[in-house]
């Protein structure tokens, strides 16, 4: 979630502290600008937030002004337990910080498909719909990224959709990745509305994955779809 | 293989098109395609944000430092969670974290190493051994797997770079054991050991019996 004012150190510090019970790692996040102004010596300029995470890193929260994100690493527990934490998280963070207007809302999904294979051709338009079509004659792909954006016009939402190869962490496999990232700009304010769009992202995100990935594909894994 | 990142544009500390502060320095065109070619980019997942420190490892505090190298590998494990047993990965954290005690730390020592790790659950994940092994820690951060079924004893260190290094002890009665050492690609390393009879050290069934030699 992004909002559109900034959130000043000391209302920062207070959110980092509410959530502690509930992600007990705590992270200082640095980023270092530059700021240039003609005549005037450059200055640094440090940003901080913070990252906070369960003790088996499972569960993360970044809070980076003027963003709240949360992030959920395998294993997947399913979409209900996952809405939950972040109905939970809401709550603390509206109760620390106060209404804040939010100018973005957005989910992403990262999905991995790990395909046994020893070759380091890519046979992707056997597990894949997305993919870039290369000239026959240049022969077999090695590696491939590309990237779509459209927009859903169902939910008022923008699909930024990556498809590439991806070294895998497995021996003897290929892996690919299909990479949603889905976002509301203006999205609704109160809970109500908050809760439904995430609902209709998450919907969206099942159909886009099922779009995306042929039957050998799903024979390879049973998808949380959560 | 699925999850959920709760995800709004990249954050300004994960790599913006322009820095803010320069974008007045370029022109409206500059900045956009920038932009465009920034949106290009597979961006990785928000949940890899870490800091880059600002001290040197060795100037680190000790908990700062085992923190830090724990939750890499415990990230890393996440990639491959989906192909481990939650029991077997829930205690495997709790080994690390007790490989990782601050209380009990050498001085001097190095915590785990995420490619030392990788190696590890590369190797696992392919020989996907029925029995754990006992873990240990190299000097150097590389993890050290042993597998033990009688009084023969199988070790196993994770080299970074996909590297292993392997010492087979196996004794006769009443005499000096036999010694057997090997350094292969982690992908060789099951067609390194088969020689050794890999269901000796990996399968239930072998606990506490005897090589048959």
């Amino acid at each position: 979630m992004r909002f559109a004012a900034a959130i000043d150190t000391a209302t920062l510090d207070k959110v980092s502290s509410a959530f502690k019970p509930l992600y007990p790692r705590e992270e200082l996040l640095r980023g270092v600008q530059f700021q240039m102004n003609l005549g005037v010596t450059p200055s640094a300029v440090e940003q901080i937030g913070y990252r906070r995470s369960s003790p088996d890193q499972t569960h993360i929260l970044l809070l980076i002004p003027p963003s709240l994100l949360m992030s959920q690493l395998a294993p997947y527990p399913g979409w209900d337990q996952f809405f939950t934490r972040f109905c939970r998280d809401w709550g603390v963070w509206k109760k620390s910080v106060g209404y804040r207007k939010i100018i973005r809302i957005g989910v992403r999904y990262i999905n991995r498909i790990d395909i046994p294979s020893s070759e380091p051709v890519v046979y992707e338009e056997q597990f894949l719909s997305v993919y870039p079509q290369i000239p026959e004659v240049l022969g077999p792909m090695t590696q491939y990224a590309v990237q779509a954006q459209l927009p859903i016009v169902d939910i008022g939402c923008n699909l930024t959709l990556n498809s590439s190869v991806v070294p895998s962490p497995l021996l003897g496999h290929r892996s690919f990745v299909i990479d949603q990232d889905i976002g509301k700009d203006n999205p609704p304010q109160n809970d109500d509305g908050i809760y439904q769009l995430l609902k209709q992202i998450r919907a969206t995100k099942n159909r886009v994955f099922e779009a995306c990935i042929t039957d050998r594909a799903r024979e390879l894994f049973e998808p949380c779809l959560g | 293989m699925s999850g959920v990142v709760f995800h709004p544009q990249m954050p300004t500390v994960l790599g913006p098109t322009v820095p803010p502060r320069l974008e007045e320095a370029f022109s409206a065109e500059t900045n956009e395609i920038a932009r465009l070619v920034a949106g290009l980019r597979n961006q990785p997942s928000p949940a890899s944000l870490r800091s880059e420190p600002r001290l040197a490892p060795d100037e680190q505090p000790l908990e700062t430092r085992l923190f830090d190298a724990l939750a890499a590998v415990k990230i890393l494990t996440a990639q491959v969670a989906m192909h481990l047993d939650g029991e077997w990965r829930r205690k495997l954290f709790g080994q690390l974290d007790s490989l990782h005690d601050p209380e009990e730390w050498e001085a001097g020592d190095e915590p785990v190493g995420p490619s030392s790790f990788a190696t590890f659950l590369k190797a696992i994940l392919s020989i996907r051994p029925e029995r754990r092994p006992g873990l240990g820690l190299s000097h150097t951060g590389n993890i050290i797997a042993a597998w033990t079924t009688g009084r023969d004893r199988l070790t196993i260190e994770f080299l970074p770079n996909d590297r292993v290094r392997w010492v087979l002890a196996l004794y006769h009665d009443g005499e000096e054991p036999d010694r057997f050492a090997g350094q292969t690609p982690v992908s060789r390393l099951a067609e390194g050991i088969t020689p050794y009879h890999s269901e000796h050290w990996f399968s239930h069934e072998s606990k506490g019996d005897e090589f048959t030699r």
